[in-house]
């Protein structure tokens, strides 16, 4: 505990912008007082504790510009979060979310957000999620996404999109729309189709990444993830797949099941009942 | 038999005649001769210093020896002792033979027959050129077939120079100003700075870049075109670029921070990033390429980090990562 208040004792007598209290073991920001005093602070780093909920009064440390939460317990975030008008990247990866706050949307500069290993889903997401257009990544690993908002086209510079492991059922075209996309991780989901759209991306170049393996494709798709991306890519722009995704899409065949791999999640445990 | 006996019987060798007893005598490898008859055989005079040259046994002072016998130099007509260059059906010092029309000595270089003069390689080209109504290149040497390019009062052929502000090969129409050539659209607005872009001359503010002047709306990005107005601008290739697209292009953005990467560039995982901003996605700690760290989601993790992770998390990637391999 003293260890804790000299490091908030050391950054307010030296201006210290950079705070990391990771594996501290903390459960309540009531142990580390004054830290939401420090205004000058613009780099926080909490990851690894056992937090179930952040304070309200994050939104005074109006310097932010990163803050990690990662591998806490929380369940529940502050509306006042998204007033941090200067944080650029927030990672609340590994906790217990299930849903967001009211307005979460709102923040200004966001440029990275990490939302892996939660319990989200496409109803998790409040309304305005997709304003945060300043958004460069958006990681969502692990979580319960049947279907993906098409509003995601509205986040123009989305460059990382990962949807590891949820239970995708499908993929909206307009992922096809997101043209500085880099990045595009779906494995891991129950997909068995690719929007025709998504060839309009160049997801095959050194610098990209397109994971997705561990789908139930369908047949002629398998057949070129055996070949390699490119030639998935290749097919997918094809008219003659243009056509079978159509007929595809029109029978509406019902989604393949869920997989039960993730029911083992840490974050599914309620609080009371974690036994280490 | 005497000594003296055998002296009255010995001949001069020239004249035959004999020696009185107290006559001097000559004596030249065992032949005798008296005093006056110890001449050259050109001249008669005695030998300067008893130097005398021997050619099919007749003795020359040095003079007539080289006379008789030695080259001699078809320009100082002096005789030539040493290095002998024969050109032009005559002997030469080699210091002698030297060009008709610029004087540079032949000897090693080489020379050219022209109207029975010799000549050097490049008062030989002048020379035909002149008979042509030509002049020759002064850089390359040979003749200016077209109209010549005057730099420092001798003349080039144009297409040896490149205009200094535009850099265009010139034609016998450049100018030269203040020790430099440029070609006459440049010539002509020399003075005022001219635009790298559209070429006409800067009257209001300029903007000094890649070399360059350009009117302040005209220096623009070389992807979007948008004028830089005074923020940062990154080259490549000749071009200038703003940050977008400098990053969009090139690539050399950091994952991060999302600026331009100054100095070493840090790539892992299909990214780059900035040396500091290399770090841990979990703990923040930073990273180098030399630490241990794991892969997660195309993030680096530190070991540290991903032991925490929890074990059906770490059973699931790993199962994944062997599917991925196969």
């Amino acid at each position: 505990m003293s260890k804790l208040k000299k490091i908030v004792e050391d950054s307010k007598n030296q201006k210290m912008k950079v705070i990391d209290l990771s594996d501290r073991g903390i459960q309540n920001l009531n142990e580390v007082p004054g830290l939401m005093m420090l205004e000058h602070v613009t780099h926080l780093t909490m990851s690894h504790n056992k937090l179930a909920a952040v304070p309200p009064s994050i939104g005074e440390l109006v310097n932010l510009e990163m803050l990690n939460l990662f591998n806490n317990h929380i369940e529940e975030l502050p509306t006042s979060l998204s007033g941090l008008m200067k944080l650029k990247i927030l990672n609340l990866g590994m906790n217990r979310l299930s849903h967001l706050p009211r307005g979460f949307g709102s923040f200004a500069k966001l440029e990275m957000l990490d939302l892996s290993y939660n319990n989200l889903s496409e109803n998790s997401l409040p309304s305005n999620f997709f304003f945060m257009t300043t958004l460069r990544t958006l990681y969502l690993a692990d979580n319960d996404f049947e279907t993906f908002p098409a509003n995601i086209n509205k986040l123009q510079d989305m460059q990382v999109l990962s949807l590891r492991d949820n239970d995708l059922i499908s993929l909206p075209k307009e992922v096809g729309e997101l043209l500085k996309l880099k990045e595009l991780h779906i494995q891991g989901n129950r997909l068995t189709v690719l929007p025709p759209e998504l060839g309009n991306l160049e997801l095959t170049g050194p610098n990209n990444v397109f994971k997705a393996d561990r789908n139930p494709w369908v047949a002629p798709i398998l057949e070129q993830f055996m070949l390699g991306n490119s030639h998935v890519f290749g097919y997918i722009r094809s008219d003659t797949y243009k056509y079978l995704h159509g007929r595809h899409i029109h029978a509406e065949p019902a989604p393949p099941p869920k997989k039960d791999d993730k029911a083992k999640k840490a974050c599914r445990k309620p609080l009371h009942n974690k036994n280490k | 038999v005497s000594m003296t006996s055998q002296l009255s019987q010995a001949s001069c060798i020239r004249c035959r005649g004999g020696f009185s007893s107290d006559e001097h005598m000559v004596n030249s490898n065992g032949e005798i001769y008296h005093e006056d008859c110890f001449v050259c055989a050109q001249c008669f005079q005695k030998f300067p210093e008893g130097l005398f040259y021997e050619f099919e046994g007749v003795k020359y002072c040095e003079h007539d020896f080289h006379m008789l016998f030695a080259p001699c130099c078809g320009k100082c007509e002096e005789f030539i002792i040493g290095r002998v260059i024969k050109a032009m059906n005559n002997n030469w010092h080699p210091e002698c033979f030297t060009c008709k029309l610029c004087n540079t000595p032949l000897a090693d270089v080489g020379f050219v027959k022209n109207a029975g003069r010799s000549l050097c390689r490049p008062c030989h080209n002048r020379e035909k050129a002149l008979g042509l109504g030509k002049y020759v290149c002064n850089k390359c040497h040979s003749i200016i077939e077209e109209e010549p390019l005057r730099f420092k009062g001798d003349p080039y052929h144009p297409f040896h120079f490149n205009c200094d502000n535009c850099g265009k090969e010139l034609t016998a129409e450049a100018r030269e100003l203040r020790g430099e050539l440029y070609c006459l659209p440049c010539h002509d607005k020399q003075g005022i700075p001219i635009c790298g872009a559209c070429r006409r001359p800067i009257e209001e503010r300029v903007v000094s870049a890649m070399g360059k002047h350009w009117h302040v709306e005209h220096f623009v990005c070389a992807q979007c075109e948008k004028p830089f107005l005074g923020q940062k601008h990154y080259e490549k290739n000749g071009h200038a670029y703003c940050e977008l697209h400098y990053n969009q292009l090139f690539g050399d953005v950091c994952y991060h921070c999302n600026g331009v990467i100054d100095g070493d560039v840090v790539s892992a995982l299909n990214k780059s990033w900035c040396v500091k901003h290399f770090q841990c996605t979990c703990c923040n700690t930073k990273l180098t390429l030399k630490n241990k760290f794991v892969e997660y989601d195309m993030k680096p993790v530190c070991r540290k980090c991903y032991e925490k992770f929890p074990l059906e998390l770490k059973k699931r990637l790993k199962k994944a990562a062997e599917s991925e391999k196969k």
